[in-house]
């Protein structure tokens, strides 16, 4: 009886489960992989394995002090640029977002269909024309020209706006008008209506949004490369992509420290906010 | 007055200070275009915050400026430069050209006055200096560089205190004096160095000593061309011709083009180009052909194990799925440019693990090791097996989702009917699952269409398609090939021919969103709060 019990257990689930570890596997390894040969004492790439004969920091002290590889000015720089391009980039986008929401006039249909149609194209498509005039903004605009954080901010700043003030609104249309009404009642001006109700009331729309917007900057790679040639002002998946893959099997100790360091944080947080990401997944958002 | 409103006035204020800083430099640079964007621009700012009637524009402004500046201005300039022959060799405008032509000197081996005593020094770069003895008064100091450093360098300067008292050369210690054997050892680099006096008169190293001190002498050089803003000819001063504008953006002299150029439009040739130049069509077809295939089975594989793990999981009886989904999503939390990199030591031919592993089978069946990377299949398929575990979670979580909101009714109805599990599976919840996510398919799609940080991190578009005459790979993509187009020396720079290629995957993208916005109920959500 136990034994016939088992066996249509194994057919109705035991697959089910072979099925789930098998890419229970398929998807730890490479991330097991990275994170102990981080701390694993081996020479290069050839000597490395899944578990490490010894543990060491070796890896993790070597991306201290040496000039040519400033690994931790990389790290800096991309919190900078996406902490600074995510915040304006929301800020700027529930702006736009409550105005379309709640403010009727003249040019608000063509404004949102725009927007709908600017967020279908991704912003680095037209990467060889922002590299040409942020080549000529050089000469007038030193401040903000090819090379600096400042124009390469103001890029990232205008990529991701439309899709954000496209969602804020989305989420603003579903906080009730009745709230504003009574306020309007009492008294309130636009901005009092924003600041104090719709603006707090949109809170989750707006957080979830910064983190992607943050992710997604901190991930990309394209506009950073066309962008930064300064090597003390690369972003980190510039810096480690450029400069450490020069002498790949030699420097993989380094490399797998590197790509903890980095990774680590970003997976947290996306961890963190998955409820709220993957729930905005079906309504059609797609990580960068 | 309100806080609110002085810190209106304060934010206005610098906005405008910044705007009036770029005049006087866009006027100093004739951009006379820009000139126009900020004028607008500023007008239109401080019209919206000053007075009071336009009150929705006070919170649209500040992100569409952005969004115009950086987004779809760009676009537009992309699809002008796609008209033009915007690349190496033709990277100014006509006026610039001009200016750096007419900077341009040649030597005209005139000697000035007479020998005079030179020493030769080199600092701890290896970087040569010379020093000028004329007498007492005039010692001139400075670095010593090939004609084409003229433009960077500053001009020598007269440094008495590299003589003492006793009329004898001393020299700072950061310094090293060659002696005249040295200098005989260095003499073909020598030679060609110069120090500048002005910037038509220079001293170089004339006649080298090996007892006394070596001599230098003055030569002077002369303006290489002469432009004649009326008759728009350029001389030629050291042929003596007469250069006119040719029609591809340069001067010609006698046949001959003169370089740098400038960049011109030159019409629809660029998307003629790609049509019919046999060398240029013929990698970018298969880019082309490899960029779909690329898209469409990057989202199939995907698909199809999202979807084996959704059904297999998605049963209440089914234990730990909380912990099968948590671990799931982790390949999708991690930066792409991270997980592309591990698995680029992963999969490396000579040293990988992937190789290792599967060593018994190369050993078992007597065959030859994956080179991955190396072969274009193999860096077809490493392209392909990384993008399912970059893009697996993403299926697994939408088809989770899409499957719980099948009613159940409908799959027990079925049962009733007397249909067997998989024609229940076949025949209505798949139909059903593919109606709700075919437009997250659509997007998958698209995005990877544009997928550039997976092929330029992983292979580099690489192994190279050997005889092409533009720089491509067998898993180029076309953003990557573009990318190679534009940024990668080599064969120089093609912005022109870049953009035209880009505003070609404009339309592509265009027709694949369009495609998705047929199967999206996404418009209908529009037109609701219009």
């Amino acid at each position: 009886m136990e034994i016939y019990k088992l066996s249509t257990w194994l057919k109705e689930y035991g697959w089910r489960h072979l099925v789930g570890l098998t890419f229970v596997v398929f998807s730890m390894y490479p991330i097991l992989y990275v994170v102990a040969n981080s701390f694993a004492d081996f020479p290069n790439l050839e000597n490395s394995k899944l578990i490490p004969d010894s543990f060491t920091l070796k890896h993790f002290q070597s991306l201290y002090g040496d000039p040519l590889v400033p690994y931790f000015k990389w790290l800096f720089n991309t919190y900078k640029i996406a902490s600074l391009a995510g915040f304006f980039n929301v800020l700027l986008g529930t702006f736009a977002g409550y105005a379309f929401a709640r403010l009727k006039f003249r040019g608000r249909r063509v404004g949102l269909i725009t927007l709908v149609l600017i967020q279908m194209f991704p912003a680095f498509l037209a990467f060889v024309a922002i590299y040409l005039l942020f080549f000529q903004i050089s000469d007038i605009a030193p401040f903000m020209g090819l090379g600096t954080h400042f124009g390469l901010i103001c890029v990232y700043l205008g990529g991701s706006i439309g899709f954000n003030s496209w969602l804020i609104k989305g989420f603003m249309d579903t906080i009730p008008e009745s709230l504003d009404e009574a306020a309007k009642v009492d008294g309130a001006s636009d901005s009092q209506i924003f600041f104090r109700i719709v603006a707090p009331l949109a809170r989750p729309i707006i957080v979830v949004l910064f983190v992607l917007t943050f992710i997604g900057i901190y991930s990309d790679y394209i506009l950073a490369a066309v962008f930064l040639k300064d090597t003390n002002l690369y972003t980190v998946a510039l810096g480690i992509n450029v400069v450490f893959t020069d002498d790949f099997s030699n420097e993989w100790g380094s490399i797998a420290a590197a790509s903890v360091i980095a990774a680590t944080p970003i997976a947290v947080l996306f961890l963190f906010f998955q409820k709220q990401i993957t729930g905005g997944l079906t309504a059609g958002s797609i990580k960068g | 007055m309100k806080t609110s409103t002085i810190l209106k006035y304060i934010l206005l204020g610098i906005f405008n200070a910044l705007m009036f800083y770029v005049v006087p430099l866009a006027i100093t640079y004739e951009s006379w275009f820009l000139l126009l964007i900020i004028g607008i621009i500023t007008f239109l700012i401080n019209i919206t915050y000053i007075t009071n009637r336009l009150k929705p524009l006070k919170w649209i402004t500040p992100g569409f400026i952005f969004l115009i500046s950086f987004v779809l201005f760009p676009a537009g300039y992309n699809f002008y430069v796609s008209f033009t022959n915007w690349q190496t060799g033709h990277i100014l405008t006509k006026t610039q050209v001009i200016e750096r032509l007419e900077d341009l000197t040649y030597s005209t081996d005139e000697q000035k006055g007479v020998e005079f005593d030179l020493y030769v020094m080199q600092d701890s770069n290896l970087d040569y200096f010379f020093l000028a003895d004329f007498d007492q008064d005039n010692l001139l100091f400075g670095k010593a560089v090939t004609s084409d450093q003229f433009e960077d360098i500053e001009y020598a300067t007269h440094e008495p205190s590299f003589k003492d008292s006793n009329n004898n050369i001393t020299i700072p210690e950061s310094l090293y004096l060659l002696s005249g054997k040295e200098q005989i050892a260095n003499s073909s680099t020598l030679q060609d160095l110069s120090i500048l006096i002005d910037k038509n008169t220079r001293i170089k190293l004339y006649n080298i000593s090996v007892f006394g001190a070596s001599s230098g002498r003055i030569f002077s050089s002369q303006q290489k061309y002469t432009y004649d803003q009326d008759s728009e000819i350029l001389y030629d001063n050291r042929k003596n011709v007469a250069c006119t504008l040719g029609d591809r953006g340069n001067f010609v002299c006698g046949g001959e083009l003169v370089d740098p150029g400038w960049r011109i439009n030159v019409g629809t040739e660029n998307y003629h180009r790609i049509i019919n130049d046999d060398r240029f069509r013929g990698p970018l077809s298969t880019v082309t052909e490899w960029t779909f295939q690329f898209a469409f089975l990057s989202v199939v594989l995907a698909f199809i194990v999202g979807l084996l793990l959704a059904t297999t999981l998605n049963n209440e009886k089914v234990r730990f799925q909380k912990i099968y989904r948590s671990i799931y999503i982790i390949p999708y939390a991690i930066p792409a440019f991270i997980s592309i990199l591990v698995f680029r030591g992963l999969l490396n031919p000579d040293f990988g693990l992937v190789n290792d592993w599967l060593d018994p089978f190369y050993q078992l069946f007597n065959i030859e090791p994956i080179r991955w990377f190396r072969t274009e299949g193999s860096s077809k398929a490493a392209v392909l097996l990384v993008n399912t575990w970059l893009g697996f979670p993403y299926m697994f979580l939408i088809v989770t989702g899409a499957l719980q909101s099948i009613p159940n009714e409908l799959i027990e109805a079925s049962k009733v009917d007397g249909a067997t599990p998989r024609q229940s599976f076949f025949k209505i919840t798949f139909p059903l699952l593919l109606v709700s996510i075919s437009p997250l398919l659509i997007g998958a799609f698209a995005y990877n269409f544009n997928n550039f940080t997976l092929i330029f991190l992983l292979t580099g578009g690489g192994p190279p398609i050997v005889g092409a005459d533009v720089s491509v790979g067998y898993t180029d993509i076309l953003i990557s090939f573009t990318y190679n187009l534009a940024v990668s020396g080599g064969r120089g720079v093609q912005f022109g021919l870049a953009a035209a290629v880009t505003t070609i995957i404009f339309f592509l993208v265009l027709i694949i969103s369009a495609i998705s916005f047929r199967y999206s109920k996404r418009l209908e959500r529009v037109y609701g709060n219009i």
